[in-house]
């Protein structure tokens, strides 16, 4: 998935982000390319269902809390 | 015995010389302080020694022993301190030209537990800017030189910490863990290094972090020593509530028994995928040695792993929320490899957001069904041996990956899934590799059961291959 790079800086812009330049947004690039490529894995993955986070419980491990 | 023979002793090894008066805390604090100004221009492990201070606290202590107030194994024994852990009224950088006179008014409530322990604060370590990253190459305050090898990285972000337990200068220093940050430099220096749960110890006091999957923890030359620190730094704290209010075990009442007819898990997927032939074969070793040891091993699955890079999404967004008023403010202060990560986060959007913590959620889910099945999993710590302080880049499995800065992560792919999952993780050295890097194995364990994964840690530390090695640079006079 492609987004320009205008979009992108615009979209910070008003949403009272970090203005970027152009050789900015350059060397971010790699980060954002990254993410733009984990979410395509997550594409064909159903989270609808997935149960709410909770805290990690005390007895999942070996020493319960009573 | 010599300073430099008393200074390469364990915690547990020097701690009945303490008690009995054999070994002066002041007399070893001078020579740790020695060891530190020495080593400092070869490794530029620290960012402030805290000479007066350390003589001052070796002081008390020596006469508090002299009277008979034995505070435990801690008493007397020099430490160092991650600086992105707040020490009042002593400078706390955080690795940053932003926060370079930046004066806590409190301890960190970890630092407050060591001094209670009777620790003595040596100083306070160099690290990755802002803890943010896996290499510790400060743009403010030079890099950190590993010390088997010094034109390579000690691993971050606590590199420090990592060079100086492994040379002798500390017995053991606290570092940081949000994606790796205490397990890397425990490998890449020959170290053990603890990830302990989450909620186990207090992260107050910690600063600049993600509020999603920080961890303080000890960085040691043994596993009984990581199992003293624990020890002292567990608990919870009502002043922190991502503790949680759990019995802190006897640690180190777990450690030596054998490990006869325990379980463990061999991941089939993701943790042995683009991992470095030597870190494979010796991790292999590993599991060959505590198979001998009793241990069974059992293939086990985690497909969700598949997806563990959208966990990224989260920590890109914390991070540019953690960093929004020193960024606003300071912009021009920032090194490169920090700021462009950082304003990277901006972009990410509320529905990537959750699709992370759902994702978080199913590899949690995962993670706990596997460990009913088996008492602990094995993987590499990390896919590489410590790679060069000048790389921008490692070749795995054909492709270049960024070791540095936006678009990196290759060097935490086995560590930083633990810190979502909030499980504990501990790396024990298992070799070197051809060049003398160190290697090191990871053993994951469930979640408030460090005690098994220090018994299985140290029963495999007894036969690894890395037993008795010190870097050469340790012996520097």
């Amino acid at each position: 998935m492609a987004i320009s790079k205008d979009t992108l800086k615009a979209m910070i812009r008003d949403f009272h982000g970090f203005e970027l330049s152009d050789s900015e947004m350059d060397l971010i690039a790699p980060e954002l390319d990254a993410y733009l490529s984990e979410l395509e894995k997550l594409r064909e993955l159903d989270l609808s269902k997935v149960m709410s986070s909770r805290l990690i419980k005390a007895d999942e491990g070996g020493q319960a809390d009573g | 015995m010599a300073n430099q023979d008393l200074l390469k002793l364990t915690i547990s090894e020097i701690a009945p010389m303490i008690r009995t008066g054999e070994v002066s805390p002041v007399k070893l604090t001078e020579a740790a302080l020695a060891k530190a100004d020495r080593l400092q221009p070869t490794l530029n492990s620290f960012i402030t020694i805290l000479r007066d201070q350390a003589m001052d606290q070796a002081r008390e202590q020596e006469v508090a022993i002299a009277r008979g107030e034995y505070l435990g194994p801690l008493q007397g024994i020099p430490i160092g301190i991650k600086d992105n852990i707040a020490t009042g009224g002593i400078r706390t950088t955080v690795g940053t030209k932003v926060l370079s006179d930046n004066v806590p008014e409190e301890d960190a409530e970890v630092v407050r537990r060591c001094k209670e322990a009777g620790a003595i604060i040596l100083g306070k370590e160099n690290l990755e800017e802002f803890a943010a990253g896996a290499t510790s190459n400060n743009p403010h305050y030079g890099p950190v030189h590993n010390p088997w090898a010094l034109e390579h990285i000690p691993g971050g972000s606590s590199g420090g910490g990592g060079a100086n337990v492994a040379t002798g200068v500390t017995f053991a220093s606290l570092g940081t863990d949000l994606g790796g940050s205490v397990r890397l430099p425990g490998t890449f220096c020959g170290v053990v290094g603890l990830k302990q749960t989450y909620g186990r110890v207090s992260q107050r006091g910690l600063l600049v972090t993600s509020f999603n999957g920080d961890h303080i923890g000890p960085m040691t030359r043994s596993v009984s020593d990581s199992a003293l620190v624990l020890q002292a730094l567990a608990g919870y704290d009502p002043l922190d509530p991502s503790t949680v209010p759990v019995p802190v075990p006897d640690y180190s009442a777990a450690l030596e028994r054998n490990l006869q007819g325990m379980k463990m898990g061999i991941p089939s997927n993701y943790f042995f995928e683009m991992v470095d032939s030597e870190v494979e074969s010796a991790v292999r070793l590993a599991i060959e040695a505590l198979q001998e040891l009793g241990v069974e091993t059992r293939e086990v699955s985690l497909p969700s792993m598949e997806y563990s890079g959208a966990l990224r999404f989260a920590s890109m967004s914390d991070s540019v929320v953690t960093h929004e008023p020193y960024i606003q403010a300071n912009r021009e202060d920032y090194g490169p490899d920090t700021l462009y990560r950082t304003l990277a986060g901006q972009f990410v959007l509320g529905r990537d957001y959750s699709k992370a913590l759902k994702v978080q959620r199913i590899i949690q889910e995962e993670h706990a069904r596997v460990l009913q099945e088996v008492d602990f999993l094995v993987t590499p710590t990390a896919p590489v041996p410590a790679p060069r302080i000048d790389a921008k880049y490692i070749t795995l499995d054909g492709a270049e990956h960024r070791v540095r800065g936006p678009g990196s992560g290759i060097i935490s792919r086995f560590t930083s899934p633990e810190n979502a999952t909030g499980l504990p993780a501990i790396t024990v050295p298992c070799g070197f590799s051809k060049m003398g890097l160190p290697i090191g194995v990871q053993f994951i364990g469930r979640a408030f059961d460090e005690s098994t994964l220090f018994r299985v840690a140290q029963g495999y530390e007894a036969v690894s291959p890395s037993r008795g090695r010190w870097p050469a640079v340790a012996n520097q006079e």
